[in-house]
């Protein structure tokens, strides 16, 4: 069988290796023979158990060399503490973590880019299909849509912006206006009510819209129906909350692997995910949010697939176009 | 004037005797009982070196359990709290423990409490932060954390003095009353006849060597009965284990100490000691391998890491004495460590000269540094090797063990013997009384060159045939935010 060199059972590697390891930890301790070069694994070629490392780049060991950086010389913990009377023992002290950070005390320590941390949502690229709610096992994620009428297309006809809201498309939603809705928003009173607001849209998917009139099957009634096009106006689904219940989550990760618009992330951030209350550690939407700077890339990848989508429609539609031209 | 090697600037014995000479001529010797008096002087010498002897080496222990808290969380690169009967007196953030000392009766506890202030106002917390920050090993350590961790053991023996006796139901009383005190006894009876300087002893006897060993070896028994009579299985597993563990070792101990009679000359400690004063050379120099055999036997006579298997706390739960408590715990507790103690003190005295100077000879005026220091600095220095023995090397199995003795220390410790006779016979008894100072060098060389030769070794094929088990990744620096793939 073989062994590896350290693991060889023979009297250097059962007896003397390890005494003369404890010896080396016990002389470390000893306030001037203990700074001596021989006993520091810093500094030397080989610091990790007599293997190369390279943590550091070049230019910070130079930038953390240069400045003196306490860390240098240290011993085998990530601060020295000592005390008034005898100053040169040292001993090791927790990194204070919320006014020091570990990344400064020990620079070559960082958290791994793949590590699982606080959840980031790039909510601008975020199309609401909730797939990471379905998938998380934890229940924590929650999302609240609605499906509305762009406000752009609730003004009246002939006023500057209208119309400018949503496209109407097919497979896209349609809103018609219910009959005696105005009369019941205007009888509503919000601060008497005991109800919800009464609905003043109905919502149908859109399924042809080839002809003078639209096709359009109704959610409620699920009946299609063929309505004038001025009667009815695009919808679309919109994010009313997203929170995340970080106190529920266990960082699997399942809800970043599910987003098909690269748009959920687990960071590899480990602040600010605590709090006195439970309550402090639902994460509305804000606190989730990554800016689309940070994730470039992701943001362009989601773009690029967009942009080629619409460049494919547009294709599809002129291409149709002139075909019953001809 | 110089000092010969069994003089001392601290004559004791010779200053107790005067005391029990004047005292006894002074009652007695006045008395029509006159003739005793030298009778009486004796026996009140005797007595009071033995009380002294006895003192001196309870006293001394403590060191030996301080070095072990110190040493050990030095060696093993693991420093932890240091709290201490010191929590009694200063308390915490001035809160002074509850003021304890009201409670005592007709205000005996007055002092105690202006004590306390005043100890408080010299070295007390001022701040939680010390406390707090002593226990958990972190930040400021307020200005006395070296002294009074010396003082733990106070509290220990305090907190067992104070415990409650208990005897298992089912357990056999009376062999379980009787096997602490057999052990304990006899652990302390060793120190009759270890000396502790040239006018520091209670007891000069001919057979010393012998009846030191022999009742070093009367504790094993001692050993088995707790093991047995505790009705437990995993005490008498322990008591089985250490019954064979300390039978086996007895053997090379015996021999081995053999050897260092053989080449002194004598079964006498103190003319062991003598003996290596006057012919110029440590007897470590002259049997390297008698002095590594001592060392490991002892470390398994006494029951330490590596060879604890009869308490091996992972397995058995506290091994042979797992039933016992309070003050008869905290006693073989105490004599496991007064064992070591003696073990340390018989190695000074075998091998390293007793309490002769380093380079008597050499340096000037080491000889008005008292004897009694240089036994105690090198029974500490030899009771370092324990401590690093126990923060370095793992526990090894019982059949190891076993085989460890009976097929290498067995053997080694009868070369060592052959080694010793050779040198007494056909060295020693043909130069007159000093050693030339060729024969330790050589000796001593070839044997660090061995050391050295087997410390290096390594099997070439296994070499050649390594295959990392691990796999060796480049770790870039990560930069917040991105995913590697």
């Amino acid at each position: 069988m073989a062994y590896h060199k350290h693991a060889t059972p023979n009297f250097r590697n059962l007896i003397v290796r390890p005494m003369w390891i404890t010896l080396k930890a016990a002389l470390r301790t000893i306030p001037i023979i203990g700074r001596s070069k021989f006993l520091q694994s810093h500094g030397t070629s080989k610091p990790y158990h007599g293997q190369e490392t390279n943590l550091l780049s070049d230019a910070e060991r130079e930038m953390y060399t240069a400045q003196a950086h306490p860390v240098i010389g240290q011993t085998y913990a990530p601060d020295r503490e000592t005390t008034e009377l005898f100053p040169h023992f040292e001993r090791p002290v927790t990194v204070m973590y919320p006014y020091e950070r570990l990344e400064e005390m020990e620079p070559w320590l960082f958290v791994p880019g793949n590590y699982n941390g606080r959840i980031g949502v790039i909510w601008e690229t975020c199309t609401a299909c909730k797939a990471c709610v379905r998938i998380c096992p934890n229940d924590c994620l929650h999302m609240e849509t609605e499906t509305r009428v762009n406000v752009l297309d609730m003004t009246e006809e002939g006023d500057e912006h209208h119309g400018f809201g949503v496209e109407l498309e097919v497979g896209g939603i349609a809103a018609r206006r219910l009959e005696g809705s105005e009369e019941a928003a205007a009888n509503f009173q919000l601060s008497t009510a005991h109800e919800a607001p009464p609905e003043e849209y109905e919502f149908g998917e859109v399924i042809n819209l080839t002809g003078d009139t639209i096709s359009v099957r109704w959610n409620a009634s699920g009946t299609v129906e063929d309505v004038e096009a001025g009667d009815v106006v695009g919808a679309e689904v919109d994010i009313v909350s997203g929170r995340i219940d970080l106190g529920r989550c266990m960082f699997c990760g399942l809800c970043m692997e599910s987003c098909p618009f690269n748009s959920f992330f687990m960071t590899n951030e480990y602040d600010g995910m605590s709090g006195f209350t439970r309550e402090d550690l639902w994460f509305e939407a804000d606190r989730t949010r990554v800016l689309p700077v940070q994730h470039a890339e992701a943001v362009d990848i989601e773009l690029a697939k967009r942009a080629d989508q619409a460049r494919k429609k547009a294709e599809k539609a002129a291409a149709k176009a002139a075909k019953s031209e001809a | 004037m110089i000092l010969m090697a069994t003089e001392d600037v601290l004559s004791i014995r010779d200053w107790v005797r005067v005391a029990t000479d004047f005292i006894s001529e002074n009652t007695i010797g006045m008395s029509r009982h006159w003739e005793y008096t030298d009778s009486v002087s004796y026996f009140l010498m005797e007595f009071i070196m033995c009380v002294m002897v006895f003192g001196g080496i309870m006293t001394t222990l403590l060191v030996l359990l301080w070095m072990e808290r110190k040493l050990l969380g030095r060696f093993m690169d693991r420093r932890g709290a240091r709290t201490s009967l010191r929590s009694l007196w200063v308390g915490e953030n001035g809160v002074t423990a509850g003021e304890w000392w009201n409670q005592l009766p007709f205000g005996t506890g007055v002092p105690v409490g202006m004590l306390n202030k005043f100890l408080n106002e010299v070295a007390g917390n001022d701040h939680e932060l010390e406390v707090v920050s002593r226990v958990k090993n972190r930040s400021y350590h307020g200005v006395w954390w070296l002294l009074p961790g010396f003082f733990q053991n106070l509290a220990d023996g305090m907190k067992f003095l104070t415990k409650e006796h208990m005897v298992p139901e089912k357990a056999d009383r009376y062999v379980f009353e009787i096997a602490p005190f057999l052990i304990i006894a006899t652990t302390v009876m060793c120190f009759t006849f270890i000396p502790l300087s040239p006018n520091f002893y209670s007891n000069d006897s001919e057979m010393s060597i012998l009846f030191l060993m022999a009742v070093f070896s009367v504790a094993p028994l001692g050993v088995f009965f707790a093991g047995w009579s505790s009705n437990n299985k995993y005490t008498l597993l322990g008591g089985i284990r250490s019954a064979a563990q300390l039978t086996a070792y007895e053997i090379p101990l015996l021999v081995t100490v053999l050897s260092v009679v053989v080449l002194s000359g004598s079964f006498n400690l103190i003319e062991v000691i003598e003996f290596q004063a006057d012919s110029g050379v440590w007897n470590i120099f002259l049997l390297p391998l008698g002095g590594v055999l001592f060392l490991v036997v002892m470390v398994a006579e006494v029951e330490r890491i590596p060879f604890d298997m009869p308490e091996a706390e992972a397995e058995l739960v506290e091994g042979w004495w797992t039933e016992y408590g309070g003050m008869r715990w905290g006693l073989m507790f105490a004599s496991e460590y007064l064992r070591t103690y003696a073990a340390c003190l018989l190695f000074a005295h075998f091998f390293l000269g007793g309490w002769e100077a380093p380079l008597e000879d050499t340096i000037p005026y080491i000889h008005y540094v008292p004897h009694i220091l240089w036994v105690f600095l090198k029974a500490w220095f030899m009771f370092i090797f324990f401590v690093w023995f126990r923060a370095a090397l793992h526990r090894v199995r019982t059949d190891q063990i076993l085989e460890f003795g009976w097929r290498w220390l067995l053997p080694l410790s009868l070369v060592n013997l052959a080694m010793a006779t050779a040198l007494r016979l056909w060295v020693y008894d043909g130069i007159n009384g000093e050693w030339p100072l060729l024969i330790p060098i050589l000796i001593t060389s070839i044997s660090l060159a061995l050391f050295i030769l087997l410390s290096v070794d390594e099997d070439p094929e296994a070499l050649e045939a390594q295959t990392r088990p691990f796999s060796v990744q480049t770790v870039d620096v990560a930069s917040p935010g991105q995913h590697r793939e």
